[in-house]
């Protein structure tokens, strides 16, 4: 082979490498790195579990700076919180096993409760809050004594853990945040581009491509809230994320309204108008792609917002009154106002991705709202308190010494997974890694450790786990997998002051893991609170509650509001991340139905509020009153009445010759099409198809 | 200085109050360097902080020993 081919190939080849598996090795390093230290440490301090070290390192790890600090604070938080609340529980109610095991069904109720309301780490805090208290307060219960050492011993470790694996993750080859964060706001504006470009081009409705888009927003914010305790430079790239994220919503809301738009004008058969329409919407899209690709990066980015503002400069007064055969004038005036609101929400989103590679702060926007179900968040409360519940009775009736063992993996296992999309999926694969993890932790404990004669040897014994746990959690679609693998090896390694390992213990304690994982798994499986048709129609239900909301508010109901709140809601559900699951097209359906509506009425509100005239107001309240009916109860008699009020509104608006009332003439026009639409959702809640 | 504080009827090492010291020490540090920008200028901010903080720490801690 020719030499400089050679060289070339080898340098493509390292690059490549760097780029896929590097990190991953890098990753284990770290993870050996830190779990060594934690491991020397605390056996220098004389810990009684120096493990504990060591799962903790295991478990905050990951690939980003960011995230192991963010996740390390929460833990600390969560643990800090269990252990006060072991104490009290202990002190309260130890001489009544009764009392003490039902305070802490209720305490694990709340935490998983807690752990469901919020999300990322804020959740793995309550988490952790929660399983503490089992390994913490049973423990303690049955020797009050040693309470206050078991605190101790607990807490000291966790904090070696944690310090050990911020450290190292800060100083060792620290990968940062914001290289992702870029990165994936780069993908979501070209996949955005990409999206709007095939639609336009009439390659049919993108409702599932649209959603999924519309979910990532929580991706990023996670991103943006680990990101907080990263340092100094990250901190205004995280305040033009928030406001990032925001326009995005409202961009991708308008989109589906122009969407929707053009597919009623088919159904309606004016084809015609719909053609005009996408005659102009291909300027805009032409202003927003440059030849014809999306922009790659910031400074393409800032021509698009240059060009797409000279688009809405050239169609400010373009003639609209085409009155050839078989046009709607009202439609497509109703389609230009939405295509130039979706331009300007685009410039503007498409600015702020601009300014990202300069340095100018950004402005502060308001974090993600929290919008949730009460019931089944409950439920989810329930679910963990029952676990608990059941798990005791187990413990109490058969008195097997490995019960604490059972029970704490039940409700870490109940409570880990409750905001997953598919529970139930999510602990199958826990147990898989978990029976990997036993089978090496027989080999480790019974082989490999007995022959370690001081800690470097000891670290050479453990060094296979460490790679093969760290190597999976390095992916994020078998990061299940390895934490079920790293949880129940290193809960299992004989590791202490001394070598300590019997076999009959060391398989008792197997056991009772096991069983913990399966009856955590079968109260997912009959708690079902995603997948079921049940909690799909309750997410529904707070949908529409959340349209009705949006009607009867008397305060203006902000955007952001609604964007966040039905995305919250539909995320909780798991619909987004799932999707090809039955029925979870329909929860879809009623997102994006629940968005345009609302959506719509708080256009108008903002629109007509300045309005002089009573009369508009008085048929403005009337429009929204039914509107709410018809969300709070679907019916045809609601959806007749609201129609026909939007009727008047849409006849008071036309004596008017206000600019705003014009604009307002678009969006009743948009809801009226909404509500006449023969395949939405709404009609089929209704009963009409 | 007592090496031993007791707390709530525990006894505690001075070390730590100390170590919580220093962090709220390290917190207004490293503002002051943040506005005046001197982590431009350091190969590896984060080592740098690190080895600021146990360098208070040890001095504090030097202290009382």
């Amino acid at each position: 082979m020719n030499p400089l081919l050679a060289w070339h190939w080898l340098q493509r080849t390292v690059r490549e490498w760097s780029a896929t598996d590097g990190p991953v090795l890098l990753h284990v390093v770290k993870i050996l790195l830190a779990g060594g230290l934690a491991l020397w440490l605390s056996m220098l301090l004389d810990l009684e579990q120096p493990r504990t070290a060591l799962i903790t390192v295991g478990i905050v790890m990951q690939t980003h700076a960011g995230l192991v600090l963010s996740k390390s604070f929460y833990r600390m938080i969560g643990t800090v919180a269990g252990i006060l609340f072991s104490l009290l529980l202990v002190a309260l109610f130890i001489q009544d096993r009764m009392l003490f095991l039902f305070g802490a069904a209720v305490w694990i109720g709340l935490c998983t409760a807690g752990s469901v309301v919020l999300r990322d780490n804020q959740s793995y805090a309550f988490v952790l809050a929660g399983y503490t208290l089992c390994i913490v307060g049973l423990p303690a219960s049955l020797d009050p004594d040693q309470t206050f050492a078991i605190a101790t011993n607990r807490l000291s470790e966790i904090l070696i853990g944690l310090l050990c694996a911020t450290l190292v993750s800060e100083l060792v080859f620290p990968r940062r945040l914001t290289g992702m964060i870029r990165q994936a706001v780069r993908k979501r504006f070209a996949d955005f581009s990409e999206l709007l470009d095939s639609s336009l081009n009439g390659h049919g409705n993108h409702r599932i491509a649209l959603a999924r888009l519309m979910s990532d927003v929580f991706r990023l914010e996670s991103f943006r809230a680990a990101s907080a305790m990263e340092s100094d430079r990250s901190r205004s790239l995280r305040l033009k994320l928030g406001e990032l994220n925001l326009e995005f919503m409202e961009v991708t809301t308008t989109f589906h309204a122009f969407e929707e738009l053009l597919r009623r004008l088919r159904q309606k058969n004016l084809q015609a108008t719909a053609d005009h329409l996408m005659q102009i919407a291909r300027g805009l899209l032409e202003a927003a792609l440059p030849d014809g690709h999306s922009a790659h990066h910031e400074s393409e980015a800032g021509q698009v917002a240059d060009r797409l503002q000279t688009w809405l400069a050239e169609t400010g007064h373009m003639p609209t009154d085409i009155t050839s055969a078989g046009t709607s004038q009202t439609d497509l005036e109703t389609g230009l106002s939405l295509l130039r609101q979706l331009a300007s929400e685009w410039r503007d989103y498409a600015r702020s991705y601009a300014s990202l590679a300069g340095s100018a702060p950004g402005a502060e926007a308001p974090a993600l709202g929290v919008r949730f179900d009460p019931v089944t968040v409950g439920l989810a409360g329930l679910r963990g308190a029952l676990m608990l519940g059941i798990m005791s009775v187990v413990w109490i009736l058969t008195a097997w010494p490995s019960g604490i063992e059972a029970i704490t993996l039940g409700v870490v296992a109940s409570t880990l997974f409750a905001t997953s999309p598919t529970p139930a999926r999510t602990v199958r694969q826990f147990l898989t890694g978990g029976l990997a993890g036993a089978i090496l932790s027989w080999w480790t404990s019974f082989w490999l450790l007995p022959q370690a004669q001081d800690f470097t040897t000891l670290m050479l014994a453990i060094t296979p786990g460490i790679a093969i746990a760290g190597a999976l959690t390095a992916k994020p679609e078998r990061a299940v997998t390895g934490a079920g693998l790293f949880m129940i090896w290193l809960m299992h390694l004989g590791i202490g002051p001394a070598y300590m390992q019997n076999p009959a213990a060391f398989i008792n304690d197997l056991l009772a893991d096991f069983l913990g994982i399966i009856c955590a798994a079968m109260l997912y499986e009959l708690i079902d609170l995603q997948g079921s048709r049940w909690s799909q129609e309750r997410t529904i239900r707070a949908l529409r509650n959340l349209v009705s909301d949006v009607c009867r508010s008397t305060t203006p109901f902000q955007r952001e509001t609604l964007e966040t709140g039905t995305r919250d809601l539909v995320y909780r559900s798991g619909s987004l991340r799932r999707i090809t699951g039955p029925g979870d097209d329909r929860v879809i359906d009623w997102l994006l139905m629940a968005l345009e509506t609302g959506h719509q009425i708080i256009a108008l509100r903002e629109l007509l509020i300045e309005e002089p005239d009573v009369s508009v107001h008085k048929q403005f309240g009337q429009v929204t009153g039914d509107m709410a009916r018809l969300f709070d109860m679907p019916a045809p008699e609601a959806r007749s009445r609201a129609e026909s009020s939007l009727q008047d509104l849409l006849q008071i608006l036309e004596q008017h010759s206000s600019a705003n009332c014009q604009r307002a003439r678009f969006h009743v026009h948009l809801l009226q099409n909404a509500l006449a639409d023969k395949t939405s959702v709404l009609q089929f809640a209704t009963g009409e198809r | 200085m007592p090496r031993e504080i007791i707390l709530f009827g525990a006894q505690l090492p001075v070390l730590v109050p100390l170590f919580l010291g220093a962090g709220f020490g390290m917190l207004l540090l490293d503002r002051l360097f943040a506005i005046v920008g001197l982590y431009g200028l350091v190969w590896h901010p984060a080592l740098f902080r690190v080895a600021l903080f146990v360098c208070l720490f040890a001095l504090m801690g030097l202290a009382i020993y």
